[in-house]
Parts: C-alpha cells; sequence; structure tokens
C-alpha cells in the first residue's frame, strides 16, 4: 500500500531525511518513533503530497506521490499534528468541506460524513462552532476529516500530542478501530505508544532509518542491556557496589547519589542475583528498580550498535 | 479523473466555500458599507449637480471615482484569502487534497469578485432611479459597469497575489495597494518622461487610468482595454499560484 524507495530531502543543505526505504501493506499499522527533527514530519509531508522529495520515489496504493499526485492524495487521509480547522465552521461542514474537496458527490457526502463523525463519537457535536471545541474533540474532528473520503492510506503525526490521558486512550482505541481495513501509518515519540498499537515500527534518527522490527522483538532486543537501580539500608554505596561487581550477570555497576545502578550483561537479567547477594549480606533491600529505557537511550545504543557495525565491516 | 470537469468542481468548491466564509467575517459588511456610503453619495453629488445646471443624466460621475475606490476596496476584500489559510495552518488540507494549486488560486479570487458583483449589482438601484426619471444613454452605464467590473477583477488578482506573499493581513492589504496605485500612477511617469515616445507609450497603456476611462468615460470597447484587464487578471493569478506553490518548497 505504502512503498518508498531511497526517499531522500534537502532544505538547503540540510538533509532531512536520507535514503529512506520502506514499505507498509494493508491492515497494517506501522508507528514511526523519533525525537523531534528527526524526519517524520517531512517524511509524512511527502507522502501526503504536501512537498516534494529531493530524490527517491514514494508510491501510494499504485500512484506515484509526484507523478500522479492527485490520485495519491485522493487515497490518503492526513491528520497533521496541529488539526487544521476553520474555527468559524460547524463540524458538520468543515468534514462536509473537505468530503467535497475529495470528490464526493451530495448522497455520498449525507451518508460519508455522518458515519465519519459517528466513527469518532462527534454526531452530537454536528452542530458546534469547531472554536468552542476541546482539544481532544479537535482532534477528533481532524480524525474524521481525514476518513471522511475512505483512504486506503491514513497518515496521522503525533495524533495523541497534548491530549489527557483519557483523551489518549480514546485516541488510541479509535485508530485501533480505524486501522482494521486500512494501512495507517502514525509517528510518535512515545515508546509505549508504539508497543500498544503498531505492528511494525520504524526508529529515524537524524533523518534515517536505524531500526526496523516489530515492538515486541524490539523491546526484547533492547531487554538484553536491562539497567536497575538497587537501594540498600546498613551498607554504603561503595561498600555495595565492591560487592555487586561480582554478581554473575551484573555487567556496569556505578555508585549514583544514594543506591548503586546496575547493568545487566547482555541478554541476562541479574536481578533475582543481586537481590540474593544483598539479602545474603543480612542488609536491607529497600528498593530494587527497573530504570525504563528513555527513547534517549535506545537512540543511542542503536546508533552506538550502528557504529560498531560500520567499524566491523571497515575492520572486514 | 476528467481534467477540465475536476477543475471545475475543484474551483467552485473552493469559490463555494471561500465565498460563505465571506459572510462569517465582520469586514466584508463594513467593506459593504464603505463600498455604497461612497456609492451614495457620489450618485446624491451627481442629481444635485444635474438639477442646479442641468445636462444630460449619466453614471459616469459616479462610477469614475468608485473605480479608483477599489484600490482600498479590493486589498481588504482579497488579504484574508490565502495569508489566513497559511496563518492558522489550514493550508496543509488544501496541499494534501486532490487539488491543484491554481484551482485554489483562481476559486478563491472567483469568490472576492463573486461578492464584489454583489456590491456593483447594489449599486444598480442608482441606474434603475436614474432610468426610470431620466432618460440616460443605457449603453453608456453598461460600458462604465463593464469597465469597473473588469478593473475589480484586476484589482482583486493583484490582492490575491499579494495575499499569498505574506501571512500578516495588513502586510498583504499595503503591498496590493501598492502595486494598484503604481499602475495608476504610471500615467503620471508618461508625462515626467518627455524625451522617449516609446516610453511615454508605454507608460500610459501601462497605467490603469487610460484604460478604464476608454470604458468607463467614453464608453468604448476596444479590445485593447479589454486585453489590458484580462491579461492583469491572468499574470497576477499566474503569479499567486507560483507563490503558493513555493511555501510546498519551505520546511
Amino acid at each position: 500500500m505504502i512503498q518508498v524507495e531511497g526517499l531522500t530531502k534537502f532544505y538547503g543543505s540540510f538533509k532531512a531525511i536520507d535514503r529512506l526505504s520502506f514499505h507498509a501493506d494493508r491492515g497494517e499499522i506501522l508507528g514511526f518513533l523519533g525525537p523531534n527533527g528527526a524526519g517524520k514530519t517531512t517524511t509524512m509531508r511527502i507522502l501526503t503530497g504536501y512537498m516534494p522529495p529531493s530524490d527517491g520515489t514514494a508510491v501510494i496504493a499504485g500512484y506515484d506521490v509526484i507523478k500522479e499526485p492527485l490520485e495519491a492524495r485522493q487515497r490518503v487521509g492526513y491528520l497533521p499534528e496541529t488539526v487544521p480547522l476553520y474555527r468559524e465552521m460547524t463540524v458538520w461542514q468543515y468534514v462536509d468541506y473537505l468530503a467535497e474537496l475529495y470528490g464526493l458527490g451530495r448522497k455520498q457526502r449525507l451518508d460519508r460524513v455522518g458515519e465519519a463523525l459517528e466513527m469518532v463519537d462527534l454526531l452530537d457535536r454536528a452542530d458546534s462552532m469547531i472554536g468552542n471545541l476541546s482539544k481532544g474533540m479537535r482532534q477528533r474532528v481532524g480524525l474524521a476529516q481525514a476518513l471522511v473520503h475512505e483512504p486506503d492510506v491514513l497518515i496521522m503525526d503525533e495524533p495523541t500530542i497534548g491530549l489527557d490521558p483519557a483523551q489518549v486512550r480514546e485516541v488510541r482505541e479509535m485508530i485501533r478501530r480505524v486501522g482494521q481495513d486500512r494501512t495507517v501509518m502514525l509517528s510518535t515519540h512515545i515508546l509505549s505508544e508504539v508497543e500498544q498499537l503498531c505492528s511494525r515500527v520504524l526508529i529515524l534518527h537524524n533523518g534515517r532509518i536505524v531500526a526496523e522490527d516489530s515492538p515486541q522483538t524490539l523491546s526484547t532486543r533492547l531487554q538484553g542491556s536491562q539497567r536497575f537501580v538497587v537501594r540498600v539500608g546498613k551498607a554504603a554505596p561503595e561498600q555495595v557496589a565492591e560487592v555487586l561487581k561480582n554478581v554473575p550477570g551484573a555487567g556496569v555497576v556505578e555508585t549514583i547519589a544514594d543506591g548503586v545502578q546496575v547493568t545487566s550483561a547482555e541478554g541476562e537479567d541479574a536481578r533475582p542475583a543481586v537481590a540474593a547477594v544483598v539479602v545474603g549480606q543480612g542488609w536491607d533491600l529497600l528498593e530494587l528498580k527497573p530504570i525504563d529505557l528513555s527513547l534517549e537511550d535506545i537512540f543511542l545504543q542503536l546508533t552506538r550498535d550502528e557504529d560498531e557495525f560500520s567499524v566491523a565491516v571497515e575492520e572486514a | 479523473m476528467a481534467t477540465v470537469t475536476h477543475s471545475l468542481r475543484t474551483m467552485w468548491v473552493i469559490f463555494k466555500q471561500e465565498f460563505s466564509l465571506f459572510f462569517v467575517s465582520p469586514i466584508v459588511y463594513l467593506i459593504g458599507a464603505v463600498w455604497l456610503f461612497f456609492a451614495g453619495g457620489f450618485f446624491a453629488l451627481t442629481l444635485t449637480g444635474l438639477s442646479q445646471f442641468g445636462g444630460e443624466p449619466t453614471l459616469i460621475p459616479v462610477l469614475s471615482p468608485l473605480v479608483f475606490l477599489m484600490i482600498f476596496i479590493a486589498p481588504a476584500l482579497t488579504m484574508r484569502l490565502v495569508s489566513e489559510e497559511v496563518r492558522a495552518g489550514t493550508h496543509e488540507l488544501l496541499f494534501t487534497a486532490p487539488v491543484r494549486d491554481w484551482e485554489i488560486i483562481v476559486g478563491k479570487w472567483l469568490a472576492a469578485w463573486g461578492v464584489f458583483t454583489v456590491f456593483m449589482l447594489l449599486t444598480g438601484v442608482y441606474a434603475v432611479i436614474m432610468i426610470m426619471r431620466g432618460n440616460p444613454e443605457i449603453s453608456l452605464i453598461l460600458t462604465g459597469y463593464l469597465g469597473l467590473w473588469l478593473m475589480a477583477g484586476s484589482a482583486l488578482a493583484i490582492g490575491v497575489f499579494s495575499s499569498a506573499l505574506t501571512q500578516y493581513q495588513l502586510v498583504s492589504f499595503m503591498v496590493a495597494m501598492g502595486v494598484m496605485l503604481t499602475l495608476w500612477l504610471a500615467e503620471l511617469g508618461s508625462n515626467l518622461i518627455a524625451g522617449s515616445q516609446f516610453f511615454t507609450d508605454f507608460f500610459s497603456e501601462l497605467s490603469y487610468i487610460k484604460h478604464y476611462q476608454n470604458l468607463v468615460q467614453r464608453a468604448v470597447i476596444e479590445p485593447l482595454d479589454i486585453t489590458y484587464f484580462v491579461l492583469l487578471i491572468v499574470l497576477f493569478l499566474f503569479l499567486a499560484t507560483q507563490v503558493l506553490s513555493t511555501r510546498r518548497w519551505s520546511a
């Protein structure tokens, strides 16, 4: 459904994305994970026909976004990061206008606008002015707009940003529902969002894809270097660190402010052994808390892996 | 998809949207009020003149100053059209919809011209009064309105172009007014350059004054004058489209 080959975009001399290649099939929810400035929005804007790439091709539902832009755009629904709304229109008027721009006839629109609003649970607010809606509702109006012409591909840029937890849950639920019979591509910088929603994830860093995998394998792969903090009573951190260094499975052991931070060796979980040793020493185990890998850590790790890989290649 | 019907359809959708958005904002009522105030004032003066000094009843003293007034009316009508989309980010919707850039521009311009046409038709009541009470040359009234209408079309094209240049409505207003004043005053330029007949003619042809005078004041329909206004419209709508398209290239 989405076929991208060697996609490159320069802003002046700055390379925003660098030879991206990936694909997505029907029924798939593809996650685009990366920090700000990684090139997520740029990629999405090329796929939606907003801007042309500097090099490479992107094909949506069989139509090249450069050679057949109108056909390609007809098949994409797009929810930009800040939902573009006409505040002085009602919800119905707005979705109806977009439906008409996408070529839907009067009768078709009567059905489709209603269906789209029902899908995002806004039918009862159809006659409200958009300017008077809450942020979560506006996000849903944006989603209705993206869905109204029944696109094969739905592209969403940070769909849950700036929403409160209840709204986030709502929007995720909706994405899951609409993702069943089309291709969805969404960007985020929240790791757990990808885990909950996506069947496949692309990790973008400095305009390049540094990893592509299912969220499950990706997180197991990253489990390899699980870190945790140990806080102990009746012993100084330095003393504890000294002992823990010899525990099998513990890789790097460092003292931090009021405890010890242990990084498990690759592929191992040192927590049970550490707990046993601490108790065996007659100390009080006050806390043993895993540190979640932040997105930053993942990038550091992935980019480090990549560097090691390229070094290995050069040596060979 | 059949290209021509697609384009016509799309422009119609944009036209409808923009035309109805005009009447949501209070600005259009303000502009309408100013327009009708001046139109009524000029008509009253014309009637006073006729009753005191007699003469042929004609709408020329009403239409001529209204043409000049367009230099301020047109930018006020168009300043919002593209600027506001870019400021609010809604151009992202248009850029990712199956719509060509020139269809957006032409649709918006047609909406502005449509609103102006409403304004213009409202002043038709003076023509009707004059025809009922006196015996004016009707062809003179019709060519006068044709001239005003074409001049407005070109003025609004300039307005749409300057609205595409910036996301600030005030800047758009000033630029459009500047371009139009320049076109108006080109006539003065032609008087200043005494040496070269070519440049004198060039600036004179470039100026609004000469072409609208033929239509509005002398009631002559010359192909050259019609071409002048049509060319201005095509040129500025083309430029507006180019400017809008460059927004796709910037981050």
